[in-house]
C-alpha cells in the first residue's frame, strides 16, 4: 500500500470512527475530515479540490432532496398519521396484530417515502397506543426494533426508498424497473421470515397480560382524538398523482432517452412545491435536510479522495483474486459489508463499498452483487440501533415518549433493547443476501 | 368489584391530556358500562377516582343514572352573543365538537397552555380544522378587544367558587379583566366533586360574568 493510499484510508477510517463515537459532532467531522482529504490530495498530487468536486453524484443529492420535499409534503397532508390509527383500529390494539400491521404498513411507506418522515409521523402515534396499553418492556422492544427494520427493508426495497438505492439508482448501474425486480422480492422475504420467526418463537406477545377492556378502550380512545382529522386532499392529491407520474417515467423512460432518473425527480418535486406556491417555498427554506446533504456531500468527497489514490481499484483486484470460486468472492464480500454497515453505517459503507462492487459486476451478473449489497447494507444497518440514522431518531422519539408498562414502570428503548432484534434481523437479511447471491450466480 | 387492569391509570391520563378530564371521563364510563354494567363503573371509581377526581364524579353521575353529559351550546351562544372573536381557555373535546359548528363564522382561538407538545397539540387542533387557531400565553392580549369573549371550561360550580384549568390562573387578572368583553364559564361537569379536586385550581365565581 502506497503512503497516499495508507493516509488518505486512514482519513477516511479514523473519521468514520470518529463520527460513530461522537454522534452529536457527526457532521462537523465529516466535514472537517473531506477538507482534509482535499488537502491531502493536493500535497500528494493525486488532483485538485476541483476535480473531486466534479466527480461527485451529484444526482444522487438531488434525487435525496427531492424526495425528501415530496415526503415533507405528504406529512402534511396527514397521511401518515391517518394509516398509522388505521393500522391501530385494524390491530384493535392486539398485540400480535399490532406487531405485523405496523411493520408490513411501514415497509409499503419507507419503500415511498424516507425513513426519516415516515417514523417522525407514525411512531408518535404508536406511542400513544403503548401509552394507552401499558405494554411491557419486552413487547415494546420487540415491536419497535422491529419496526425499524421493517423501515430499513422497505427503504431497500425501492430504488427510491433509502439512500443505498439511490446511490444504485443515481450510478446508472441498475435502471429502476431492475432494481425494483430484483430487490423487493428478498426484502418481502426477509420481511415476512423476521416476522415468522419473532412470532413463532421469540413470542413477545407473550408478556402481555390479555385485558380485552383495555384494548377495546384503548381503540375507543384514539378514534375519539382522531375524530374530526381529516386527509389534506389539496396537498395529498397533487403530491400523489406526481409521484406516480414520475414513477412511471422512471420506468418507462428509455436510458437513451438522456432524461435521467434525478432530473424526472428535480421537475416531478419542482411542479409538485410550485402548486403548494408560499408552502412550497416555505418547504424549501426551512424542511431541506441539510444535515445529510452535508454529511453524505463530505463522505462523497472523502471516498473520491480515496478512489483517486487508487485503493479501491486495489481492494477490487484484491477481492477477485481470491483463491475462491466468484460466488465465493461474492460471499466474502457481502458479508464484509453486512459488518462494515453495521460499524460505519449504510451512508459511507454504501459510498466505499459499491466501488469494490463494479470490480465484481465483471464477473457476475451485476444485479446479483448490486441488489447482494444493497440487502448486506440493510443487514447492517440492522445489526445495531446506531448503524441507521433513524434508530437514534426512534430512541430519542421514544425517551421523550416517557412510556410505561401497566404498573408505571418506565420503558426504555436504547441499544442494549434493540441488540436482539438486530441481531436477528441481521442473521435473517444477510442470509437472505447470501442466498440471493449463490442463487443467481449458480 | 371487579377487577380492573392497572394500565387503566395511565391509559386515563393519556386520553384527558388530549380529550379534557370530562370528555375523557364519559368516553371511559361508557366503554367501561359496556364492559361490566354499574358494578364496573363502581369499580372504576374506586379504582381512578381518587387520582382524577372529574372521573370520580363524572362516575357519580352514571350511577346516578345519567347516560351522557350535559352539553348546553344553547346557553353557551346565548352568553357569548356579541362577541366577534372567542378565545377558549381549557379543552374539552365532546364540548368544543358540540359547539364549533355553531359559532358561525367567529373567529376562535384555543389557549395553548404548554400542558403537552407541539405535535400533540397540533394533533388535537387538527381536529377543529380549519376553524380554531391556537394562540399562547404570550399572545393573547393581541385579541384584546371590545368583541372578544373568554370562554373558560369550569369543573363544578358552587354559591361562591368554581374549579377551572390552571391555565386560568396565568390568563386572569385585574389588567385583563378590563380588556375583554366578557368572561363566560361553561360548567362542563355540573356537580361538585366529592374528592380533592386535583390537577384543578379553584377561583372566585365573580370570576366571571356568566357561568352556564
Amino acid at each position: 500500500m502506497s503512503v497516499a493510499q495508507a493516509s488518505l484510508a486512514s482519513l477516511l477510517v479514523l473519521t468514520l470512527i470518529a463520527q460513530a463515537a461522537i454522534p452529536s459532532l457527526r457532521v462537523v467531522i465529516v466535514i472537517t475530515g473531506a477538507a482534509l482529504s482535499c488537502l491531502l490530495v493536493t500535497l500528494l498530487g493525486l488532483g485538485t479540490t476541483h476535480q473531486l468536486m466534479a466527480e461527485l453524484p451529484w444526482d444522487v443529492l438531488i434525487l435525496l432532496v427531492g424526495l425528501g420535499l415530496l415526503s415533507e409534503i405528504f406529512a402534511a397532508s396527514r397521511l401518515f398519521g391517518l394509516l398509522a390509527v388505521r393500522i391501530a383500529r385494524l390491530s384493535q390494539a392486539q398485540p400480535r396484530r399490532l406487531l405485523i400491521y405496523f411493520s408490513v404498513g411501514m415497509y409499503l411507506v419507507s419503500g415511498l417515502v424516507n425513513n426519516l418522515t415516515a417514523l417522525l409521523l407514525v411512531l408518535p402515534i404508536l406511542h400513544i397506543l403503548l401509552k394507552l396499553m401499558g405494554f411491557p418492556q419486552r413487547y415494546v422492544s420487540w415491536l419497535l426494533g422491529v419496526l425499524l427494520v421493517a423501515c430499513n427493508l422497505g427503504g431497500a426495497a425501492t430504488p427510491i426508498g433509502d439512500f443505498p438505492a439511490i446511490l444504485l439508482l443515481g450510478s446508472g448501474r441498475m435502471t429502476f424497473v431492475d432494481y425494483l425486480r430484483y430487490a423487493a422480492p428478498p426484502t418481502i422475504l426477509s420481511l415476512l421470515g423476521l416476522l415468522a420467526l419473532v412470532i413463532g418463537f421469540v413470542r413477545p406477545q407473550r408478556s402481555v397480560e390479555r385485558d380485552a377492556l383495555t384494548s377495546r378502550l384503548s381503540v375507543a380512545i384514539m378514534g375519539r382524538m382522531y375524530r374530526g382529522v381529516r386527509l389534506d386532499r389539496r396537498r395529498f392529491i397533487p403530491a400523489a398523482l406526481l409521484l406516480m407520474a414520475m414513477l412511471l417515467f422512471w420506468t418507462l423512460l428509455p436510458p437513451q432517452s438522456g432524461i435521467s432518473a434525478d432530473l424526472v425527480c428535480w421537475l416531478g418535486v419542482a411542479v409538485a412545491l410550485l402548486i403548494n406556491l408560499r408552502y412550497g417555498e416555505d418547504l424549501l427554506r426551512t424542511r431541506v435536510d441539510i444535515e445529510a446533504v452535508l454529511f453524505l456531500l463530505s463522505l462523497f468527497v472523502m471516498v473520491a479522495a480515496v478512489r483517486h489514490s487508487g485503493l479501491f481499484a486495489a481492494l477490487s483486484q484484491l477481492l477477485v483474486r481470491l483463491p475462491m470460486s466468484p460466488q465465493g468472492q461474492l460471499a466474502v464480500f457481502l458479508i464484509a459489508a453486512g459488518l462494515l454497515t453495521g460499524l460505519f453505517s449504510a451512508g459511507p459503507s454504501m459510498a466505499g463499498l459499491l466501488e469494490v462492487a463494479h470490480a465484481l459486476a465483471r464477473h457476475l451478473p451485476p444485479h446479483v452483487v448490486y441488489v447482494g449489497l444493497a440487502l448486506s447494507v440493510c443487514a447492517g444497518s440492522s445489526l445495531f440501533l446506531t448503524a441507521a440514522t433513524s434508530g437514534p431518531m426512534a430512541q430519542a422519539l421514544t425517551e421523550r415518549a416517557k412510556l410505561c408498562d401497566s404498573h408505571g414502570r418506565p420503558l426504555h428503548f436504547g441499544f442494549m433493547e434493540f441488540l436482539p432484534v438486530g441481531l436477528l434481523s441481521f442473521a435473517v437479511i444477510q442470509s437472505v443476501a447470501l442466498a440471493y447471491g449463490w442463487w443467481f450466480s449458480r | 368489584m371487579s377487577k380492573l387492569s392497572s394500565a387503566l391509570v395511565q391509559s386515563f391520563a393519556v386520553a384527558a391530556t388530549e380529550l379534557g378530564f370530562c370528555s375523557a371521563a364519559w368516553l371511559f364510563a361508557e366503554q367501561v358500562a359496556a364492559d361490566g354494567g354499574d358494578a364496573q363503573v363502581r369499580a372504576l371509581r374506586d379504582t381512578l377516582g381518587r387520582t382524577y377526581p372529574v372521573l370520580d364524579a363524572v362516575c357519580a353521575s352514571w350511577l346516578d343514572g345519567e347516560r351522557q353529559p350535559v352539553v348546553e351550546t344553547a346557553a353557551v351562544l346565548h352568553a357569548l352573543l356579541g362577541a366577534r372573536t372567542l378565545v377558549v381557555v381549557g379543552f374539552e373535546s365532546r364540548f368544543l365538537d358540540a359547539l364549533l359548528p355553531q359559532l358561525g363564522d367567529r373567529e376562535v382561538h384555543l389557549l395553548s397552555s404548554g400542558h403537552v407538545d407541539d405535535l400533540t397539540w397540533g394533533r388535537m387542533l387538527a381536529n377543529f380544522d380549519p376553524a380554531v387557531r391556537s394562540i399562547d400565553l404570550v399572545s393573547f392580549q393581541r385579541l384584546a378587544g371590545s368583541q372578544t369573549a373568554l370562554l373558560c371550561m369550569v369543573y363544578g360550580a358552587t354559591e361562591h367558587a368554581v374549579h377551572v384549568p390552571p391555565a386560568w390562573l396565568r390568563l386572569f387578572g385585574d389588567d385583563v379583566r378590563a380588556q375583554f368583553r366578557s368572561f363566560v364559564g361553561w360548567d362542563v361537569l355540573r356537580r361538585s366533586m366529592y374528592v380533592y379536586p386535583r390537577w384543578l385550581v379553584e377561583v372566585p365565581r365573580h370570576d366571571f360574568a356568566r357561568i352556564v
